[in-house]
């Protein structure tokens, strides 16, 4: 079922998130070498690679977290290269993390409402009127109800399970109302059985909202079953993209990842 | 028939939205209760037997209250707030021993002038890290410490501070005591003057705090690189909480000026910043009334405790000289700061006594049971 809903997706080709030539140096060492990512609307891409390989200095360098040294950041067609970080959520990107980011003391629903609020009202507004906790209330809960955290909206972020703070986040940078989401190792630190329902929730969602997804995840399984294509990055640079099975046939893919891994294990 | 069930159904939902208002709007009542209470608690013989320290403590209690928008709701360490304090005593001193302006006047050019200096430095300095920010605040603080030192065009008066015809002509002393001619015999006390602008100010800060923009300060308190990451332009929310907050020191620094009979340089000294942090830190900066307890619990202290020569025991008669150890009340005031930052540096004095509220009702629960 869902690879067919994999092909469909994958057969309009309008790009919608593009990087140029991307590239970022910390000093001598090269983070990120003209990586050229061309992620179509409706895909969900995912990037594998080593660690160290680049995955999140390129997610950093997308959402705006990190300048890039050289190199442009397109969506829809409009450079983002300029914007600042705060500005790209409001264009349409948001992201999830690869270690839990919540606001530890606040609920669930305050930690979404919040990202709602702020989705609405722009990166600024000085509105000083009201009870904030009331605002953006209703669609704050569908997003906490859609990740499966609705029975304890109310708990204090720090007291969530690992598991339940990665859900949270997924809520929070969707309540961003993005058109592209970028998330970080969604199942990382989860049992297998959590890890199969969030492979499940990131297809709902993607066609609950109408989504791109961009994902950085190390369980081949998840990216296998998925993903319409994958992006393998090596030491900073691109070194394939493709359908899961021209991946898995890549010769150099074998040679510099999962060939290694393999043997290691 | 079906107009009566219509208004059955909207008393029966009316009467818990009447308790739920009731309990939103607690913090404001609260405050008005507080205010009523404090000056005769103070006055009594028991306590101080001092009526005027009330009306200090109201006025300091403003000065933290304000410091801690930023400083327990914004995540934000300012150590400059002393020039907008001295900026608002020197804005009401200046102008009405200088210039013969009305109050009213002065003051509200006071607290602008607060407002755009915080803004004009925030926007240079806001998003140095944290304590690059406190000591930029520090250096800016002790810069214009400098400047009325320097009494630049006699303005100023420099160290001797301004004294002279430094009080507006409507507020009248008698032995210490102010009074405010143009009100009412009944209500003509300055306590009263202050309370309500403390009120006043209180309920603004309130607001502020739980206004969508105060609950989008907390979220960059929480977790400021999620919050941008989230789309929240952290800079400017910070630049306006510090504008904000210096704007309420100063607010509170045009009423010390009255206070005080006018200005004297000391409160443009970094200490006076420094008190604020410790006031804000011994209160509880994660509570709105942390500021309160704080700047009650110091006040409280410095005045009480060194007052007291000796301690009579009530029972046996015996009377213990406490007078030599208690002159040392900033040491014991830094012992409990010491066990606060140790216990949990965010809750404070506030804190502690809400957690033991909660013991307590838990216990009287269980022996009702």
């Amino acid at each position: 079922m869902s690879s067919e809903h994999a092909a469909d997706a994958s057969t309009t080709s309008k790009p919608v998130l593009e990087t140029h030539d991307l590239t970022k140096r910390f000093g001598e060492l090269v983070a990120n070498d003209d990586v050229n990512l061309r992620v179509n609307d409706g895909e969900l891409r995912a990037i594998i690679g080593p660690n160290g390989a680049g995955k999140t200095t390129l997610f950093n360098m997308i959402t705006g977290a990190l300048d890039a040294t050289e190199g442009r950041v397109t969506l829809d067609g409009k450079d983002l290269t300029a914007l600042p970080e705060e500005a790209r959520p409001h264009e349409g990107i948001a992201r999830s993390f690869q270690s839990n980011q919540m606001f530890e003391d606040e609920t669930v629903l305050e930690n979404v409402r919040v990202v709602v609020q702020t989705a609405q009202a722009g990166s600024f507004s000085l509105d000083l009127w009201g009870n904030g906790r009331d605002l953006g209330v209703t669609t704050a809960d569908e997003f906490i109800e859609l990740v499966g955290l609705g029975p304890i909206r109310d708990t204090v972020a720090k007291n969530l399970s690992h598991g339940d703070q990665r859900r949270l986040g997924m809520a929070m940078a969707l309540a961003t109302d993005p058109e592209v989401l970028l998330l970080d190792e969604p199942t990382s630190g989860m049992s297998p059985a959590e890890t199969a329902e969030t492979a499940d929730l990131i297809e709902e969602i993607k066609q609950e909202y109408d989504l791109t997804v961009v994902l950085i995840e190390h369980d081949m399984d998840v990216v296998l079953s998925i993903s319409d294509r994958i992006t393998v990055l090596n030491r900073g640079s691109i070194l394939a993209t493709g359908s899961p099975e021209e991946i898995q046939n890549d010769q150099d893919v074998q040679d510099a990842y999962l060939g290694g891994v393999k043997e290691e294990i | 028939m079906s107009e009566q069930t219509d208004s059955t159904k909207a008393s029966a939902v009316s009467s818990p939205t009447g308790w739920e208002t009731l309990s939103e709007y607690k913090i404001p009542i609260a405050l008005v209760l507080f205010v009523i209470v404090l000056r005769p608690f103070m006055a009594h013989e028991w306590v101080s037997g001092y009526g005027q320290i009330a009306t200090t403590m109201l006025i300091f209690m403003l000065f933290v209250a304000g410091f801690n928008l930023l400083l327990g709701f914004t995540g934000v360490l300012s150590f400059g707030h002393a020039m907008f304090f001295g900026i608002g005593m020197y804005a009401v001193a200046i102008g009405i021993s200088k210039f013969q302006a009305g109050f009213v006047f002065s003051a509200i050019i006071g607290i602008i002038l607060a407002g755009l200096l915080a803004y004009g430095i925030g926007r240079l300095i806001i998003d140095k890290g944290e304590i690059y920010f406190a000591m930029l605040t520090i250096a800016f603080g002790q810069a214009l410490h400098f400047i009325v030192n320097y009494n630049p065009y006699g303005l100023t008066e420099g160290s001797d501070g301004i004294s002279q015809n430094a009080v507006p002509v409507w507020i009248e002393s008698y032995r210490g005591a102010k009074t405010v001619s143009f009100m009412p015999e009944m209500l003509n006390d300055w306590y009263f003057f202050v309370a309500a602008v403390f009120l006043a100010g209180m309920v603004i800060l309130w607001q502020i705090i739980r206004s969508p923009f105060g609950r989008t300060l907390i979220a960059i308190r929480e977790n400021e690189a999620l919050a941008r990451a989230m789309g929240v332009n952290t800079s400017r929310y910070k630049n306006v909480s510090f504008t904000m907050s210096a704007m309420f020191a100063a607010l509170a620094g045009v009423l010390l000026e009255i206070n005080d009979s006018g200005a004297v340089l000391e409160t443009f000294h970094w200490t006076t910043s420094g008190d604020a942090v410790l006031m804000s830190v011994l209160g509880g900066m994660n509570y709105f009334a942390g500021a309160i307890a704080g700047a009650f619990v110091w006040l409280f202290a410095e005045d009480y405790l060194t007052g007291i020569e000796v301690l009579q025991l009530p029972l046996s008669g015996t009377e213990v000289p406490v007078g030599d150890v208690l002159v040392f009340w900033k040491f014991f005031l830094g012992l409990l700061f010491v066990l606060i930052i140790i216990r949990s540096p965010r809750e404070g004095v506030w804190g502690f006594a809400r957690r033991f509220w909660a013991i307590l009702a838990a216990r009287i629960k269980e022996v009702r049971r």
